[in-house]
């Protein structure tokens, strides 16, 4: 089964109205220079693994509060086993999220069918070219598995969001924009500030992030766009 | 000691005029001048002496002539030409010690402060409580604060009271404010009704016909009651009780008044000593059942002809419009420290159409800048939230005062904190002595609560003329300080502590170690019940803040219990950095994820009747607005938890002023190093710089919700001074 590592028990953050525990799994396939999971990426073998027993024994006394338990990483849909991974959690109880960059259409639509994750979170990492994508995604990306992806979340089979890092150094106010008409998909695009400490590319952290003002600003623009 | 024996030679006059000389006529001769205390430069005078020794203690005429003679010889013999009369009154006390009259001596002292003190006080800033800024009204607090808290020592406890606050076995809190109560709950409907006529103030003013002029008499009403207590002031209801002035207003007026309001009261930095005004909001987005059928006044203090339930809107969008403030911070995108928004949950909450938007709406502002508290009264007690998290729950002749909500004037008279772990030192792990210990504790705390009651009673007797003419003005048939209604509240620090020393584990380590933790407090309870039969008083818990005593309590017992207490004080004993974990709360490192905390420490809260509150720290966490919304409501269902916040950590910026999230240790912004970090002390936001060491001691400790991965303790601002 997949590793599990890194457990946080209990998160307001992570998943919009809902309380849940979150799930870090291990490796990925992006290399974002903007990064701040990055250790998770590298060197995941430095944390010990959390087994799934352990954890779900842990969260089982907090059912009437935690909603669900989100999973995120690194990538996720990069472990082939992780349908089994949601049904377990699931045979508790607990609803499940998944964070994706998108890289795995074929797993997303195999559990979105198979109704086992109740709300997607798909990050954006730029317009949808090429040429962007592979800036912020830091590695060449095949662009076709990106567009699946969107278009299987815009069936509406499950409920999602696209969800976008703001990184003042890769993205201009226009390239936010561009991305939203791509996307067309309206509230359902929020913006994220980017968080300078400890990126994966030192250089990023002498980059000083938008002005929260400024970004929920942007994010109101984009929001409107249909 | 250098300001008592410090004189001045100064150019001798001829010695001639000599005045008031009674029946003693040979006096020495001396060519001596006597610096006074009321600025004067008199001649020597011995009479002087035996004047004060006869009106101020109770030693005869001749031993007190005695007294002045050896005196005079002594001065004599120096040679001395300028002497302070603080100096002549030590030496009048050394003669008197060395004649044993102790109680003379005692009655006979001179209170003050040696000058090095007063010289480090004006040029560096208190530590004692973070709300004191810097400045010179801010000195003038502290120097009278000094000179109450030895006239309070001295004269207004007995010796064994004074002593055990000395020891630290209890703390009796704001000493320097022993002439006037400790906190106190308004209501709004007082000034609506009489308007603002202050019994020290030349111009009377009649019932505001504006909502303008009401904030104004609010806001001075306030600032005087401030000087008329030792702590916070509450106001009930705002909201509602302003809504008659606000019938007709636009969206954009009453967000205007909502921001004079937070802004009149968040600046009030230019009050006594400096000291913003530590003020409460209750708000409600329902019409609290106990003011539905109640007639509402309006402009001029006139009635309405209309009750409360029927200006449920205007007190909707006046909530709203000031939470819109909250959101939007300060001129720099700070949270304002104060006013405090208390929002109560109820039952009624839940059924009142809107409720679901406006929980949003305040959660926003609790996930952006942390001002919300989330007061929980469940089931169908109405409380009203007073101090730092001081809340009384109404009973029934409150709910009769209800009916005429000028009359809801509560008090708390003073407030003494337990030094439990002290208690669990002394009984060396024996129960027996431990309950009786604690027993002997409360029982010092209720006593000190009499001592303190007397005073104020004879304050309060001297009337309108009286140091207290505030509250003891009467409008409405009764004095506006309801004695017989006052709480005496016992607070306690280090409960985690005296379950630590006395069972071996912290209250977080087992069901055992928590389960005895309740059985301590749930006995505290039953002896506030017990002594609150026997005097005919209202003794409760409460949770003591503690933002000082946490800490003064952890470096006594330093002193006193080492070395056990070496192993058991929070914090870090190298840098000085100690405390004791505040009231009943587990421990602040602890990892606890935010729903055990709610739960187990919310255990305790039933038996706090002075009101508890659990803090969730969020540090740099942005949360999602909905998954707050999610977690009150279910901390209202599935708790006994009185009241929770969500604390956020900032640092804002001095040189761009720009405020980011997190505890950072330059700016996100500018990369300057010239950052303040920002987060909640105890019950309210204040700068970091201005904490004292025990609290920095807890910040690094405190345990936050945060992702697992980072290491977050190196980008912490810790700027100690």
């Amino acid at each position: 089964m997949a590793e599990i590592k890194g457990f946080l028990e209990t998160s307001f953050v992570d998943w919009p109205g809902k309380i849940c525990s979150v799930l870090f799994l291990p490796h990925c396939n992006f290399r974002c220079p903007y990064c701040h999971n990055h250790p998770l990426v590298f060197s995941p073998e430095q944390y010990s693994s959390i087994s799934l027993k352990d954890i779900l024994n842990r969260i089982q006394p907090f059912k009437d509060w935690i909603d669900g338990v989100c999973l995120t990483g690194g990538e996720p849909t990069l472990h082939r086993d992780l349908p089994f991974l949601i049904e377990e959690i699931r045979r508790n109880g607990f609803m499940v999220k998944l964070d994706t960059n998108g890289s795995n259409p074929e797993m997303l639509e195999k559990l979105i069918e198979a109704r086992l994750v109740d709300f997607v979170s798909m990050d954006v990492k730029a317009p949808l070219d090429p040429f962007s994508y592979r800036r912020s995604a830091g590695l060449p990306i095949d662009l076709n598995s990106i567009l699946r992806s969107i278009d299987i979340l815009k069936r509406g089979m499950v409920e999602y969001e696209f969800r976008m890092t703001v990184v003042p150094a890769l993205h201009r106010k226009e390239d936010i924009s561009t991305l939203a008409n791509q996307l067309r998909s309206g509230r359902r695009l929020v913006l994220q500030n980017f968080n300078p400490e400890n990126p994966l590319d030192p250089s990023f952290k002498e980059i000083p992030p938008y002005d929260p003002k400024v970004l929920k600003e942007m994010e109101r623009e984009v929001q409107g766009m249909i | 000691m250098s300001a008592l024996i410090e004189m001045k030679v100064e150019e001798a006059r001829p010695t001639g005029v000599r005045q008031g000389l009674t029946e003693e006529i040979e006096t020495t001769d001396m060519a001596l001048f006597v610096r006074t205390s009321d600025e004067a430069m008199n001649d020597w005078d011995r009479q002087r002496i035996v004047d004060a020794l006869i009106r101020e203690t109770y030693v005869d005429l001749d031993t007190a002539k005695e007294i002045a003679r050896e005196v005079e010889d002594l001065i004599a013999t120096s040679k001395i030409r300028m002497i302070t009369a603080p100096l002549i009154r030590e030496l009048v006390d050394t003669k008197l010690v060395e004649r044993g009259l102790e109680q003379a001596r005692k009655m006979h002292t001179r209170l003050g402060m040696p000058l090095y003190d007063v010289d480090q006080l004006i040029l560096h800033p208190n530590k004692e409580n973070a709300n004191v800024p810097h400045g010179p009204e801010a000195t003038n607090l502290t120097l009278a604060e000094r000179i109450k808290k030895e006239y309070a020592l001295l004269s207004v406890f007995s010796q064994e009271i004074a002593d055990a606050h000395m020891r630290g076995d209890l703390h009796l809190h704001d000493l320097g404010f022993v002439d006037r109560p400790y906190c106190s709950g308004q209501s709004l409907e007082y000034i609506k009704r009489f308007g603002l006529s202050l019994p020290n103030s030349i111009a009377m003013a009649k019932p505001a016909k504006h909502p303008e002029v009401l904030l104004a008499h609010m806001v001075k009403f306030a600032a005087a009651l401030q000087s008329h207590f030792a702590g916070a002031i509450g106001w009930d209801s705002v909201n509602l009780f302003f809504a008659p002035y606000l019938v007709g207003m636009s969206d954009r007026e009453l967000e205007q008044l909502a921001q004079m309001m937070i802004f009149e009261f968040s600046q009030q930095a230019v009050a006594r000593g400096g000291q913003a005004i530590f003020t409460d909001l209750n708000l409600y987005w329902e019409v609290p059942k106990h003011f539905e059928d109640v007639p509402a006044i309006g402009p001029k203090g006139e009635f309405t002809g209309k009750t409360y339930s029927e200006y449920m809107e205007e007190s909707q969008r006046f909530a709203w419009a000031l939470f819109n403030v909250y959101l939007e911070g300060d001129g720099s995108g700070r949270p304002f420290f104060f006013p405090k928004p208390l929002v109560h949950i109820t039952e009624k909450f839940f059924q009142t159409p809107g409720h679901a938007d406006f929980l949003d709406h305040i959660c926003e502002v609790a996930s952006e800048k942390g001002n919300t508290y989330f007061v929980f009264d469940r089931g169908e007690t109405a409380k009203i939230s007073e101090c730092c998290r001081l809340s009384f729950k109404l009973e029934q002749t409150d709910l009769e005062d209800a009916r005429q909500p000028w009359k809801m004037r509560y008090c708390a008279l003073q407030n003494v904190t337990l030094n439990l772990p002290r208690i669990a030192y002394l009984s060396k792990g024996d129960d027996t002595q431990l309950f009786s210990k604690i027993t002997e504790f409360v029982e010092m705390a209720v006593r000190a609560h009499l001592e303190k009651k007397l005073f104020i009673e004879k304050l309060l007797s001297l009337g309108e003329k009286g140091p207290l003419a505030l509250l003891a003005m009467d409008r409405d048939g009764s004095p506006y300080l309801r004695m017989h209604r006052a709480t005496f509240l016992i607070g306690m620090v280090g409960l985690n502590e005296l379950v630590q020393i006395h069972t071996g584990q912290e209250m977080h380590q087992s069901r055992q170690a928590f389960k005895f933790g309740l059985k301590v407090i749930a006995h505290m309870k039953l002896l506030t019940e017990k002594f609150g039969q026997r005097y005919g008083m209202r003794f409760v818990l409460e949770q003591t803040p503690a933002e000082s005593t946490a800490y003064r309590f952890a470096k006594l017992d330093l002193r006193y219990h080492s070395p056990k207490s070496g192993h058991i004080v929070k914090g870090d004993i190298s840098r000085g950095e100690v405390y004791y974990t505040n009231s009943t709360y587990l421990n602040n490192s602890a990892v606890l994820n935010p729903i055990e905390r709610v739960r187990q420490e919310g255990l305790f809260h039933p038996l706090i009747e002075g009101g508890a509150l659990t803090h969730i720290w969020l540090g740099e966490a942005r949360p999602s607005k909905s998954s707050l919304a999610n977690f009150v409501i279910k901390t209202f269902r599935q708790s006994q938890n009185d009241q929770i916040a969500f604390s956020p950590e900032f640092t804002t910026c001095n040189l761009c002023n720009r405020t980011s999230r997190g505890l950072r240790t330059s700016c996100a912004y500018c990369g300057s190093k010239d950052v303040d970090g920002i987060t909640r002390i105890t019950g309210y936001f204040t700068k970091i710089s201005s904490w004292n060491k025990g609290k920095i001691g807890e910040l690094r400790n405190r345990y936050r919700n945060d992702a697992f991965l980072e290491q977050r303790e190196e980008g912490i601002v810790l700027k100690a001074g």
